[in-house]
C-alpha cells in the first residue's frame, strides 16, 4: 500500500562525535517527491495532533516544519480512536497517508512520526502493566496495549511509529529490579511492534484501568490484514543504570530466540527492525533528579549532581557503545541550544525536538540567536521576553541574530542570512480570495506581487499583543521560533561541513573548528535561559487562569472586555 | 473618498457601491470583521488580506489605552503598527466608554470617565476623539456621539440625539482644521432610539451637515430591542439618507440580520460576533451555525462546508478533528475564525452578485430556505423584506413563520 521507505545516510559514521547526515524519506518511485532532512535538525512537537498556535495555511509557509511528531494519547479518549476510524472509512481505502490527511499535513513536505506519549511529560502516572502502557488523555488515564499501537500504526500510516517504552512514571528513584523490569518489557513490546502479518481484529482493548494483560483477555479473533508497520524507531531504555541501559542495548542485538524466531522472520535480531533510536530527556532528568545524592559505585565517573550533562552524556553513550552508529538518533527533551550543541558534540545525536523553542513562543519570547556566533561576543540572552516594558516602542523585528529581510527600523546587512517566517517575512499571498463583484476588474486593483516582501512584524506589536492577551502573537512568535532554530541547525550543519572540508579527509570527529565555536556560543549566549523564566512569570500575571487547555486563557479576554493590567515597570 | 453606486436591485433598496479609501478599493455592501486591539483573534494581517477581507475595524477606546497613542504614533499609524495595509475604520470610542467604564458621566463637554490606569478623572471630547482618530489614522472616523441604550426611553433618548448632532458639528470642525481630511474620512452616527420622530429629526439635521461628512452610520441599535422595531429604525435610516453616501450600520453580525440590512439598502456592517462565536467552537454555514463541540461532530469527516473557499474547508479539514481542537487548542479556533470570516464575506459576496445579476430577490429567497429550513422564518425577517417587495413566503404560503429574534443556534444554551 504505501510506497514510503526511509534511509540514513551517514558519510562519516561517528559512534560519539559531531555527524553530518541526511534523512531521506521517499515516497513511491518518483525520487523527486523525497523529503530530504539534513541532520542534526528539528522535529517539530504537536499538541492534540496541531502545531501550536499556527493554522494550517501557517503550516505550509513555515519551511522549519519537516519532520512532525504526534504524541498519540490525545486521541486514545475515543475507542477506537478517531484517525483510526478516519484512517478506516471508505473513503479513504485508497489513500497511503490517512494520518497526514486528517491533520493537515502534507504527504510531499512533511515527515510525521507517531509516538504514544508525550515524550516530555513527567507527570506521575499509575504503574505500567506488562502488557499495557499508561498514557494521558483530557479524560484521564488510559491503558494502551502494544498489540493495540502495532494496529494503530499499522492502520493511520504515519512515515515513523515510536515503539512503545516502559518509561516508569511513578515515584522515582527506581530500583535495579524496576529498571530490569522496564528493559525487559520494552524488548517485548518492540517485538510486537515489529511482528508482521495479520493482527486480531477487532482489538482486544482495555476497557478497565485493571484489565487482564491482553494475550490472556483476548478470545481467538478473526485476524485481518493490514499494511506494513512503517519504520520503528525505539527508545533507548534503562534510564539512569548503566547495566540496565547496556543490556536493553544487547537485547536489540541478541539472536531472536523461541517463539520470536519464525514470529518475527525474517529479522534475525531486534535490531534489524528498528530504523532509528529515541532518546527522551524529559524522563531521564526527572530520574535523575531522584537519586540519593551520592553516586552508586556502578554509576558513571561522573556523578549527576557534579556536573549532569556529562552523566547524562556518559549514560548515553552506555547505550549507544555496541549499537550500530549509522541510524539516526533522535533526542526530545532538550531546554537549551546549549544542551543541543554538546549533545552534537558529545553524543553524537541527529534530531532534535523543538518543544522548548515552541514553548517560548507560548510564554512571549522571540528567540534571537545564532550558530555560529557573530558580531561582538557580549553575553545576551537567547531572545527576547516581549512582555517586559523595554519592548513597548522597539519598532524592530523580533531577532537581530536572525533579522527580517524587509524592516521599519533598520535594514539587515547584506549577506546576512535572514529570517523566513511568516513574522519576519511576511508576504501577500499567491491568490487571496474573492467573494463576488471584487475581483481586479472590478476593483481597478491589480493582485500584489507574492514575491515581494513586506515589513515585518515588530516587537512593540507583539509586546502590545501580549499584554491584550491576543492569540495572534503566539502564531507569530510560533513560527518565527521554529525558523530560528531550524536556522540554528542549518549553521551548525554549515560548520560541520566546513570543519569536515578542512581536516582533509579526516572523520568529523577531529573538528577542532566546531568545539571552538560552540565554545563562543557558551561565551555569547546565557546557558542559564534566564529571558524563558522571566517570561513565564510574565505570562502568569498577565492571565493566571490556566489548567484547562491551552485556549480556555485566551477566550478570557474576549473583544469589549476589559483591559489588561498597565506595564509592570 | 470616492464612493460611486454601481448597480441598484431593481426591487429591494439594495445596492453595489465601490468605495476608494487611501488604502485602496472596498466593494459594498460589506462586512467588517472586528480587530478590537489590533489583531483579528489569532490570525495575522497577512491571513486577513488573503481572505479577501478588505475593510476592517479597530476600537478606539482600546487602542487608546494599549497600546497607546504614543507607540500607535512613533509607529506611524495603526495601519503600519499592525501590518495592514488595506482599509480601517475606527469608531469614537464613546460606546466603549459608556459599556465598560462604570462611572462615565457625560456633560455636554465630553464624557468624563474614570481612567482605567491610574484612576484619574478623564474627559473624552468630541475633538479629543477626532484627534485620537488621526493619530490612529484609520480611512474612516466616526463621531463621538452621545450613547445611549436602545432599551432607554423618555427625555434622555432626545437630549442623547440632540447633543450628539451638537458633537458631530463640534467634529466637523476638529476633523476640517486637521489638514487630514484627504486621507480619513468622517461618519456621522444617526442617533434617536426607538423613536421614529426623533430618528427623522436627527436625520434631518445630520443630512443637512452633509458637506461636512463622507458617509453615515445607524446608531443605538442592536441593544437588545424588539427585531421588529429594529429593522423599522433602520429602514427610516436608510431610505432618507442621501443616496451619495455610504450607510454603515454598528453591530450587526448575524447573516438574517445582513441580509435584511442589505435588502433596507444598507452598505456596511460589523461585528464581532463571527470571530468570538468561532473561539467557543461555533462555524457557520449556509445551512444554519454548527456547534462542532457537539460530540455529533467527533466521527463526522466532511468538511465544515465542501464548497466553501476558506483555508480550513479547501483544505478539506474534517468537522471530527475540528471537535478533537476546538476550545483545547488555539489553532482550532483559528481554523474558525478563517471560515467564519469567509462566511462572512461570502454572503455580502454573494449578495453583490446577485444585485449586479438582477437576482437578488432570488439570493434572499434561496438563502433563507437553506438557512431556516424547517425552523421557519422568524416574522420579523418576513416582514422587513415584504417592506422592499421580497415575500419569503412566495411559492410556500404554508411555510413555518416564529416569533421573536429567530436567532439560529444549534444549542440551547446559545454562547455568542
Ligand atoms: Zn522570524
Ligand atoms: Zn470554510
Amino acid at each position: 500500500m504505501s510506497q514510503s521507505s526511509l534511509s540514513f545516510a551517514l558519510p562519516s559514521p561517528v559512534r560519539y562525535g559531531p555527524r553530518l547526515g541526511t534523512i531521506t524519506l521517499r515516497r513511491g518511485a518518483d525520487t523527486a517527491s523525497s523529503i530530504i532532512i539534513a541532520t542534526p535538525g528539528l522535529l517539530a512537537s504537536t499538541s492534540r495532533g496541531a502545531v501550536p498556535h499556527l493554522s494550517r495555511d501557517h503550516v505550509r509557509i513555515t519551511d522549519a516544519l519537516r519532520w512532525v511528531n504526534v504524541p498519540f494519547e490525545t486521541f486514545l479518549e475515543q475507542t477506537p480512536p478517531i484517525p483510526i476510524l478516519h484512517a478506516q472509512h471508505p473513503s479513504n481505502a485508497s489513500n497511503p497517508h490517512p494520518l497526514h490527511t486528517f491533520l493537515g499535513f502534507d504527504e510531499s513536505r512533511h515527515l510525521l512520526s507517531i509516538s504514544a506519549r508525550e515524550p516530555t511529560d513527567t507527570r506521575e502516572m499509575p504503574p505500567n502493566g506488562n502488557a499495557l502502557v499508561c498514557v494521558h488523555s483530557l479524560r484521564g488515564v488510559r491503558k494502551l496495549a502494544p498489540a493495540e499501537w502495532a494496529a494503530y500504526a499499522r492502520i493511520a500510516q504515519p512515515d515513523v511509529v515510536l515503539a512503545l517504552s516502559d518509561t516508569p512514571c511513578t515515584d522515582a528513584p527506581y530500583s535495579q529490579k524496576r529498571l530490569t523490569k522496564s528493559v525487559e518489557r520494552s524488548a517485548a513490546w518492540l517485538a510486537t511492534l515489529l511482528r508482521p502479518g495479520p493482527i486480531p481484529m477487532p482489538l482486544p482493548i482495555p476497557k478497565k484501568l485493571k484489565a487482564q494483560p491482553v494475550a490472556a483477555a483476548a478470545p481467538a479473533q478473526p485476524a485481518v490484514a493490514l499494511p506494513p508497520t512503517p519504520p520503528v524507531f525505539v527508545h533507548l531504555a534503562g534510564l539512569t543504570s548503566l547495566p540496565a541501559r547496556k543490556a536493553f542495548a544487547a537485547s536489540l542485538l541478541e539472536p531472536l530466540y523461541g517463539p520470536h524466531i519464525t514470529a518475527l522472520a525474517p529479522l534475525k535480531t531486534l535490531d534489524e527492525g528498528v530504523a532509528g533510536y529515541t532518546i527522551d530527556l524529559a524522563p531521564l532528568k526527572a530520574a535523575l533528579s531522584a537519586l540519593p545524592d551520592t553516586p552508586s559505585p556502578s554509576a558513571a565517573a561522573v556523578s549527576p549532581s557534579e556536573d549532569p550533562e556529562a552523566h547524562i552524556a556518559a549514560l548515553l553513550r552506555a547505550s549507544l557503545t555496541a549499537l550500530p552508529p549509522s541510524k539516526p538518533r533522535l533526542v526530545t527533551g532538550t531546554t537549551s541550544p546549549h544542551e543541543v550543541l554538546r549533545l552534537i558534540a558529545t553524543v553524537g545525536a541527529d534530531v532534535f525536538d523543538a518543544r522548548w523553542a515552541q514553548r517560548a513562543a507560548d510564554v512571549g519570547v522571540a528567540l534571537d540567536f545564532a550558530f555560529p556566533v557573530r558580531g561582538e561576543r557580549t553575553p545576551r540572552e537567547i531572545g527576547h521576553n516581549l512582555y517586559d516594558v523595554r519592548y513597548r516602542l522597539d519598532f524592530g523585528c523580533f531577532s537581530d541574530a536572525l533579522p527580517a529581510p524587509h524592516t521599519t527600523a533598520t535594514a539587515p546587512e547584506a549577506g546576512t542570512p535572514t529570517c523566513p517566517c511568516a513574522a519576519c517575512a511576511p508576504r501577500p499571498p499567491p491568490a487571496r480570495l474573492y467573494h463576488g463583484h471584487d475581483a481586479p476588474s472590478v476593483s481597478g486593483e491589480p493582485e500584489k506581487d507574492p514575491a515581494r516582501v513586506l515589513p515585518a512584524y515588530t516587537r512593540a506589536y507583539v509586546h502590545h499583543l501580549l499584554h491584550t492577551h491576543e492569540m495572534s502573537a503566539h502564531a507569530l512568535l510560533a513560527a518565527h521560533n521554529l525558523a530560528v532554530l531550524d536556522a540554528f541547525f542549518a549553521g551548525v550543519r554549515g560548520v560541520l561541513s566546513a570543519s569536515a572540508a578542512g581536516v582533509e579527509g579526516g572523520p568529523v570527529e577531529d573538528a577542532g573548528l566546531f568545539a571552538k565555536e560552540v565554545r563562543a556560543f557558551e561565551e555569547a549566549y546565557d546557558p542559564r535561559m534566564g529571558v524563558l523564566v522571566e517570561a513565564e512569570a510574565a505570562w502568569r500575571a498577565v492571565d493566571t487562569a490556566r489548567g484547562k487547555g491551552r485556549l480556555s486563557r485566551e477566550t478570557g479576554a474576549g473583544e469589549g472586555e476589559g483591559v489588561a493590567p498597565a506595564d509592570a515597570a | 473618498m470616492r464612493f460611486e453606486v454601481i448597480a441598484k436591485c431593481h426591487t429591494t433598496k439594495a445596492r453595489v457601491a465601490r468605495m476608494t479609501l487611501a488604502h485602496g478599493v472596498t466593494m459594498l455592501p460589506t462586512f467588517m470583521p472586528v480587530a478590537t486591539q489590533a489583531a483579528i483573534k489569532g490570525l495575522t494581517s497577512n491571513q486577513m488580506e488573503a481572505l479577501g477581507v478588505t475593510l476592517i475595524l479597530n476600537n478606539t477606546y482600546h487602542l487608546n489605552l494599549r497600546p497607546g497613542l504614543e507607540v500607535l504614533s512613533k509607529a506611524g499609524g495603526a495601519h503600519k503598527f499592525q501590518g495592514w495595509d488595506r482599509n480601517l475604520l475606527t469608531d469614537s470610542g464613546g460606546f466603549q466608554l459608556v459599556s465598560l467604564s462604570k462611572f462615565t458621566v457625560i456633560t455636554e463637554e465630553g464624557a468624563l470617565f474614570a481612567s482605567p490606569f491610574t484612576g484619574e478623572p478623564t474627559m473624552l471630547t468630541p475633538e479629543e476623539s477626532i484627534s485620537i482618530q488621526h493619530i490612529i489614522g484609520a480611512d474612516i472616523i466616526m463621531q463621538l456621539d452621545d450613547v445611549v441604550s436602545s432599551l432607554t426611553t423618555g427625555s434622555r433618548v432626545e437630549e442623547a440625539m440632540e447633543r450628539s448632532v451638537r458633537w458631530l458639528d463640534r467634529c466637523i470642525v476638529q476633523h476640517e482644521s486637521s489638514g487630514k481630511k484627504d486621507n480619513q474620512n468622517l461618519f456621522a452616527i444617526v442617533q434617536g432610539g426607538l423613536d421614529p420622530s426623533l430618528r427623522d429629526r436627527c436625520l434631518d439635521a445630520m443630512i443637512a451637515r452633509r458637506d461636512g461628512v463622507a458617509g453615515y452610520a445607524i446608531g443605538g441599535l442592536s441593544g437588545g430591542e424588539e427585531k421588529d422595531v429594529f429593522w423599522r429604525v433602520i429602514k427610516q435610516c436608510a431610505d432618507k439618507l442621501p443616496e451619495d453616501r455610504p450607510r454603515y450600520s454598528m453591530g450587526i453580525g448575524f447573516a438574517e440580520d445582513l441580509l435584511v440590512c442589505v435588502a433596507l439598502g444598507v452598505d456596511m456592517a460589523d461585528c464581532v460576533f463571527p470571530t468570538r462565536t468561532a473561539r467557543f467552537g461555533v462555524a457557520l454555514t449556509n445551512d444554519g451555525p454548527l456547534n462542532l463541540k457537539l460530540s455529533k461532530h467527533a466521527k463526522e469527516f466532511k468538511p465544515i462546508d465542501e464548497s466553501c473557499p476558506c483555508p480550513t474547508c479547501s483544505d478539506m479539514t474534517s468537522r471530527a478533528i475540528l471537535h478533537h481542537l476546538v476550545t483545547h487548542e488555539t489553532a482550532g479556533a483559528h481554523a474558525l475564525t478563517l471560515h467564519n470570516v469567509v462566511f462572512q464575506a461570502q454572503v455580502m459576496g454573494r449578495a453583490r452578485e446577485a444585485i449586479i445579476a438582477g437576482t437578488f430577490p432570488d439570493y434572499l429567497l434561496s438563502f433563507f430556505a437553506r438557512y431556516y429550513g424547517d425552523a421557519g422564518y422568524p416574522e420579523w425577517c418576513v416582514n422587513a423584506l415584504r417592506s422592499v417587495g421580497v415575500d419569503l413566503l412566495e411559492g410556500s404560503p404554508n411555510a413555518k413563520i416564529v416569533a421573536g429574534s429567530g436567532t439560529k443556534w444549534e444549542y440551547a444554551s446559545a454562547n455568542p
